[in-house]
């Protein structure tokens, strides 16, 4: 145990008082999120939520992060402490400051993220701070995702911490900046109240608790509550494996410099007595001619959720736990800090979806019971930007995000994946759009939304599936925009769990053929034709063969599976009474017994 | 002899309150009967016959008015009893009640199972057709793949039909067709269609309210047939009505007709009971946060200006049911809710409950873990001997063993002070959850009193009420049984929906009046069913909007029985800027776009006069009954408090905390700066200084 690390109750703050603030810290950050959520216009906001809201103390440390995207809230001091490097002594009540570069700490260009001082007795008590994934940030073409762009000047539009609020009004030379370079501008003025709304309600509510709590006891809870998270880190680790190990993935290349697959290096030490985890992401490859590259507060991001989502759910996220996790990365790199001017708009999804699970899956190696399979990389074609003119509003243009089918968890022990993932970086917490509400937004129809057979990975715990989803466009020519991976290389198993199905996408011509179309998708599609998106699956965990039956018959019953796996892999054999499948018992044994020899053979 | 009955069959105990004629209100508790809710029904009809020293029969004869709310409903889903039932869908579209809405509330739980649908994928098929946005027709029914789909359920031995294809608010035409079919094809098979359950936007939660509705059809019909039959064989000769989710009664054969109405029947009626009791107590406003406290839930209800506030966002087991209802919501959190220290050395207190059995460690059935009522018994607020009506004995060394064990040791505290703080955790629990349907609905609890029902809400009204800024707690006579009591005293209502897209920038007069005047029709026909006096109607209409571009629709209430003219639309549009600006601090300026229009029917009973019985004679000081010693922070440790008997109180004592009042079901506990008032109904009045 470090010394550093007291006792409860042996500070300013007693258990009684920790008691009421912890659950007023909560329900401010609650109400931030509410005044964020049902008054954001983009699709990505009010269907998705993809947004969170999150509170610092005047040095920076956050609180809890009870809510929010993994990938928004883990390096979310970033925010403040560029606000306070930038503008120091010039920060007054009534500011409000919005970043977008991955240069000072925001995750990516379009993650627009607003960060207001909260002053108490006329100094900084806290930053309040909101973050929002835009329909759109004025990229060059009609997406907020720009995998394949060479540098920042192949991006969206910059905003490099500016001040957009003075006295509590719009600096109005920042909006119509924004304004002329977003292609939707009312949907994002709209989406900027929305944002608004969130930190001036953290900001008020705030107020009221340093008023009537006292703001140097609210301080001192603070820090106090560094305190618990870090004992509540520490003895999660104390628990696990002492151990050192190395992994190399390969993440789906857009690149001839790596023809075969980009590879993700990861170390991971895990020391129980100093209660420590060290992540060595220093042998990861230089920054690429891609947007994929990730930024700082990314690569903190996805370390600490793949390490906290070993510690377990009941270490609050926040500056005291990740005190217990020493992260390692260099600048320059594609994974770790990127240096200008690198590309970073996909920094929350490709190499970011890749990473989290590469480390979760290394405590597999240490343990037979740790970590977790790969789940979903990269977006699949029904997570489409969409852009167009929509003849029934008198041609007005859209463009917007559609979360359909972003689906894919990975398997773990104990557990099948979960459905409605997404990624690491969103670990289910992201809506998923209705179908109905797609289509009266956009003028596309969706023809087919199902769980895809076979796509999730085997395994004793099975990956969860992808989606089978088929889009037309209606009257006029829309235009699809994905940003995806997992062809090459899907999402792998762990423990002896098999990989999950590769993502598919396709053009479906008027007569029904297909062809593939790449990873970075850019493609427009005229009435008669379809995007044809087969979204990987999780990957699974355990050897298949230990599967419990029962769960195999359930699999095949619910359509995740076909009757060829069942038997092949799982080395099911089924009987039947009637309707009813039934399991052959000596038969699945003898089955089971021959593919293990096979197995072994191989 | 005349008189009114209300039964709120819950899990644990059927409530029974009983109106005689002169306005004496009776209430009686009996064992809940699971599986055979009736017979708990008639056992707790014999209590009442044998208090009123007559036989059941005559009882039942004398009953002019019998109203039940039933979990039946709500159990099914839970339980996952309810029938096998087919779901009939667009083709493609089979996993739609397994996909959900995704949104994982517990975003770092990573070791927990996905939910299976509400109906499996092997009793789900898809037809060929398909609708569009505008109504327009993409692809027409095959009828032949409905009829072998119909063939195909029946083989399945399925005994319920869901239809709920995509689009069918925008055109029912399909969804019509199919019904049709079903009766051509199979008769005898119930079956529910989503435009007509619930015409709402949003395939998810449509098919969801559909599922659920179909499911019930079959246990449903039992129940209320049932229900129906034995009270008739009873002797019941009066009017029998049922509990809905909106917090009003109807007959059983519209519940039969859409059992969905069912669910939360019985909790709903809380509001509706504290609204009454307020308004008996002669309250100019009516503005109230209801809590109901038991063993494993806390629930939370709120009344505005006299009105409870409706949703359409309805869970149960996860499962959205999507029809109005009274707006609930339920956490975890009662006297069984279990305490426990982390690693770090921080208290959570539930949600896992001890439930019954073993129950809190006091109970002596083999519970180890320190409860809520541990941590009561241990600070002196319950008497030991004296438990549930004098029904049980509890164990004050048990409790304090448990809390010294698993919270004081930990903590380093005393006995006493861990059991302060297991009740001031599980207060907070409380008061998050109820700031969860009040500050973020733009509801400031500080211009609210909060009534306070069930039996453990005495023990924690005042610390929540002092945490929200709430200055006047309310515990009612009928404490409790506040739902059987709301039940007894609730309106005739029920609502019908209509989809119909229109916006205010090219507002279709005559298509919105058309719908209006339909719903107006639909209602006034159910208000005439129901033998609903002219006097005593009342037709609201409500409609669910949007700005241009959001696709979440909040229910704006208006009162014009038709749009007439552009002044009256720029009204509503208005009203519409106001309840957004209030909701999310925000007010937009763009178009607005309604989607769903709805009539709601109310059937005023004629009122209730209630005669809460307070007892005559005796003075204030003959209710005193000694003392406790109990431990309390605010008192700085243990102190010795003045205890007074409820039952002997007389209208206008008042009695200053610290001070505790043992009332028959509850004991309320008056902490310092607190002054408690009988009033002359018999509710005790708390005024937090």
């Amino acid at each position: 145990m470090l010394q550093d690390v007291s006792k409860p109750g042996s500070t300013g703050v007693d258990i009684f008082t920790m008691v009421v603030l912890r659950r007023r810290f909560e329900a401010i950050i609650g109400e931030m999120i509410n005044a964020l959520f049902k008054s954001g216009r983009s699709g990505v906001l009010n269907t998705a939520m993809d947004f969170s809201c999150s509170l610092t103390d005047a040095r920076f440390q956050s609180i809890s992060l009870a809510q929010g995207l993994p990938v928004h809230v883990g390096a979310i001091d970033l925010i403040p402490r560029a606000v306070a490097a930038k503008f120091g002594r010039d920060i007054h009540p009534g500011d409000c400051f919005v970043n977008n570069s991955g240069y000072l700490g925001n995750t990516h260009c379009a993650d627009f993220t607003v960060c207001a001082p909260v002053f108490v007795d006329s100094e900084i008590a806290f930053y309040v701070i909101a973050r929002a994934h835009l329909g759109d940030m004025g990229f060059p073409t009609p997406t907020t995702y720009g995998p394949r762009s060479r540098d920042v000047y192949e991006e969206g539009l910059m905003l490099p911490c500016v001040r957009i609020q003075k006295d509590y009004a719009d600096v109005p030379e920042v909006i119509d900046i924004c304004k002329a370079n977003i292609r939707v501008p009312e949907q994002f003025y709209g989406d900027y109240l929305a944002v608004l709304a969130a930190v001036r309600t953290g900001e008020a509510r705030l107020k009221v608790l340093c008023a009537k709590y006292g703001a140097a006891t609210v301080r001192t809870f603070v820090d106090e509550f560094q305190n618990y998270a870090e004992r509540m880190a520490c003895q999660a680790i104390s628990t696990l494996p002492k151990g050192r190990v190395s992994k190399e993935m390969l993440y789906d290349s857009e690149t001839e410099l790596y023809p075969e697959g980009i590879p993700i290096r990861a170390t991971i030490e895990v020391d129980p007595e100093e209660e420590l985890v060290i992540v060595d992401l220093t042998e990861n490859i230089d920054n690429l001619p891609l947007g994929i590259n990730m930024t700082e507060s990314t690569t903190i991001a996805a370390c600490m959720t793949a390490v906290l989502n070993i510690l377990g759910p009941d270490v609050p996220r926040c500056t005291g736990s990740f005190r217990r996790v020493k992260l390692l990365m260099r600048e320059g790199a594609a994974i770790g800090k990127p240096r200008f001017p690198a590309a970073t708009s996909a920094a929350t999804t490709n190499l970011c979806h890749a990473l989290i699970p590469h480390l979760q899956s290394m405590f597999a190696m240490l343990r037979g019971d740790l970590g977790t399979a790969y789940g979903t990389i990269g977006m699949p074609g029904s997570c489409a930007v969409v852009s167009g003119e929509d003849a029934r509003g008198q041609g007005r243009s859209f463009v917007n995000q559609l979360i359909m089918g972003y689906w894919g968890g990975p398997a773990l022990s104990g557990h099948d994946g979960w459905l409605t993932y997404g990624s690491g970086a969103s670990q289910g917490i992201l809506w998923q759009s209705s179908v109905e509400v797609v289509e009266q937004q956009q003028p596309i129809i969706i023809e087919k939304l199902e769980v895809r057979e076979d796509s999730g990975g085997a395994g004793q715990w099975e990956g969860a599936p992808g989606a089978d989803c088929i889009i037309r466009p209606r009257s006029g020519a829309v235009r699809f925009m994905v940003n995806s991976a997992s062809r090459e290389h899907p999402p792998q198993g762990a423990h002896g769990g098999r990989a999950a199905a590769p993502m598919r996408i396709s053009r479906r011509d008027a007569s029904g053929n297909d062809t593939e179309l790449p990873i970075s998708v850019d493609t427009t599609l005229r009435p008669g034709e379809r995007l044809v998106s087969e979204g990987c699956g999780g990957g699974g965990y355990g050897d298949p063969l230990d599967r419990d039956p029962w769960a195999v018959v359930a699999s095949l019953k619910a359509g995740r599976i076909s009757r060829h796996r069942a038997t092949e892999i799982y080395g099911v054999v089924f009987g039947h009474e009637g309707e009813e499948v039934t399991i052959d018992g000596p038969a699945t044994v003898a089955r089971r017994a021959q593919l293990r020899r096979r197995g072994v053979l191989a | 002899m005349s008189f009114q009955i209300a039964v709120d069959v819950g899990g644990t105990f059927t409530d029974l309150v009983v109106l005689e004629r002169g306005g004496k209100v009776h209430t009686f508790k009996a064992p809940t009967t699971p599986g055979r809710i009736v017979d708990g029904i008639l056992n707790g009809l014999e209590l009442v016959a044998d208090h009123f020293k007559i036989a059941r029969a005559e009882l039942l004869a004398a009953c002019s008015k019998f109203a039940c709310g039933t979990t039946a409903a709500t159990n099914a889903i839970l339980e996952g009893t309810y029938a096998r039932t087919g779901l009939i869908c667009t083709e493609g579209f089979r996993d739609t009640l397994l996909i959900r809405e995704g949104g994982k509330r517990d975003t770092y739980t990573i070791a927990i199972d996905y939910p299976a649908p509400y109906i499996p994928r092997e009793l789900t098929v898809g037809v060929r057709e398909r609708i569009n946005s505008e109504g327009g027709i993409e692809l027409a029914l095959d009828e032949q793949s409905v009829v072998v789909t119909i063939e195909r359920l029946k083989h399945l031995g399925v005994e319920s039909i869901a239809v709920a294809l995509l689009w069918s608010i925008a055109n029912p035409s399909h969804e019509k067709r199919i019904g049709e079919l079903i009766e051509t094809h199979w008769p005898d098979i119930p079956y529910s269609l989503s435009h007509r359950t619930s015409p709402t936007l949003r395939e998810y939660r449509r098919s969801s309210a559909t599922a659920i509705d179909a499911s019930l059809k079959p246990l449903v019909r039992r129940v209320v047939n049932e229900l129906e039959s034995r009270l008739r064989g009873a002797g019941l000769g009066g009017v029998l009505t049922l509990v809905t989710s909106s917090g009003g009664q109807t007959a059983g054969d519209e519940v039969i007709e859409c059992p969905i109405n069912l669910c939360l029947s019985g909790p709903s009626a809380a509001p509706v009971s504290a609204r009454n009791v307020i308004r008996a107590e002669g309250a100019a406003t009516c503005n109230a946060i209801v809590v109901d406290m038991g063993g494993t839930s806390f629930d939370i209800s709120i009344i505005n200006d006299w009105e409870i506030p409706m949703h359409r966002e309805g869970v149960i087991a996860g499962h959205v049911f999507g029809v109005p209802s009274v707006e609930v919501k339920t956490i975890g959190a009662g006297g069984g809710s279990i305490a426990r220290v982390d690693a770090g050395g921080f208290i959570h207190v539930g949600p896992e409950s001890a439930r019954s059995v073993p129950g809190p460690a006091c109970y002596d059935r083999g519970g180890i873990l320190p409860t809520v009522t541990d941590a009561n018994l241990a600070r002196g607020f319950l008497d030991a001997a004296n438990f549930a009506g004098g029904t049980m004995t509890l164990s004050p060394a048990k409790s304090e063993a448990a809390i010294r064990a698993e919270i004081a040791e930990p903590l380093e505290l005393s006995v006493h002070e861990a059991a302060s703080l297991i009740g001031l955790a599980v207060e907070q629990s409380m008061v998050a959850a109820i700031e969860d349907i009040t500050i973020r609905r733009g509801v400031d609890p500080r211009e609210y009193i909060m009534v306070a029902g069930g039996a453990a809400a005495g023990l924690h009204a005042v610390p929540i009420a002092r945490e929200l800024g709430i200055r006047k707690v309310l515990v009612p006579p009928v404490a409790g049984v506040l739902s059987a009591y709301g039940i007894l005293v609730s309106d005739i209502k029920s609502s019908f929906s209509r989809s119909l897209p229109a916006a205010t920038d090219a507002f279709d007069f005559d298509s919105v009046n058309a719908t209006l005047a339909s719903l107006e029709a639909e209602a006034t026909a159910y208000l005439d069913r129901m033998k609903v006096p002219a006097g005593s109607r009342e037709i609201r209409f409500s409609a669910e909007a949007r700005y241009r571009g959001q696709v979440w629709q909040i229910t704006l209430d208006f009162n014009h029985t038709h749009i007439a003219d552009a002044a009256t639309l720029a009204a509503l549009e208005e009203s519409f800027h106001q309840l957004h600006e209030k909701l999310y601090f925000v007010r937009g300026n763009d178009t607005i776009e309604f989607t769903e229009w709805t009539a709601l029917a109310i059937g005023r009973l004629p009122a209730i006069t209630v005669d809460h019985g307070v007892s005559e004679g005796g003075q204030g000081s003959d209710a005193a009954k000694g003392s406790r010693q109990v431990y309390m922070r605010e008192l700085g440790g243990k102190a010795e408090i003045p205890v007074f008997d409820g039952s002997r109180l007389t209208p206008g004592t008042r009695i200053d905390g610290p001070a505790m009042i043992d009332q028959r079901l509850t004991t309320i506990v008056l902490y310092p700066s607190t002054t408690a008032t009988l009033s002359a109904n018999g509710s005790i009045w708390i005024d937090l200084i």
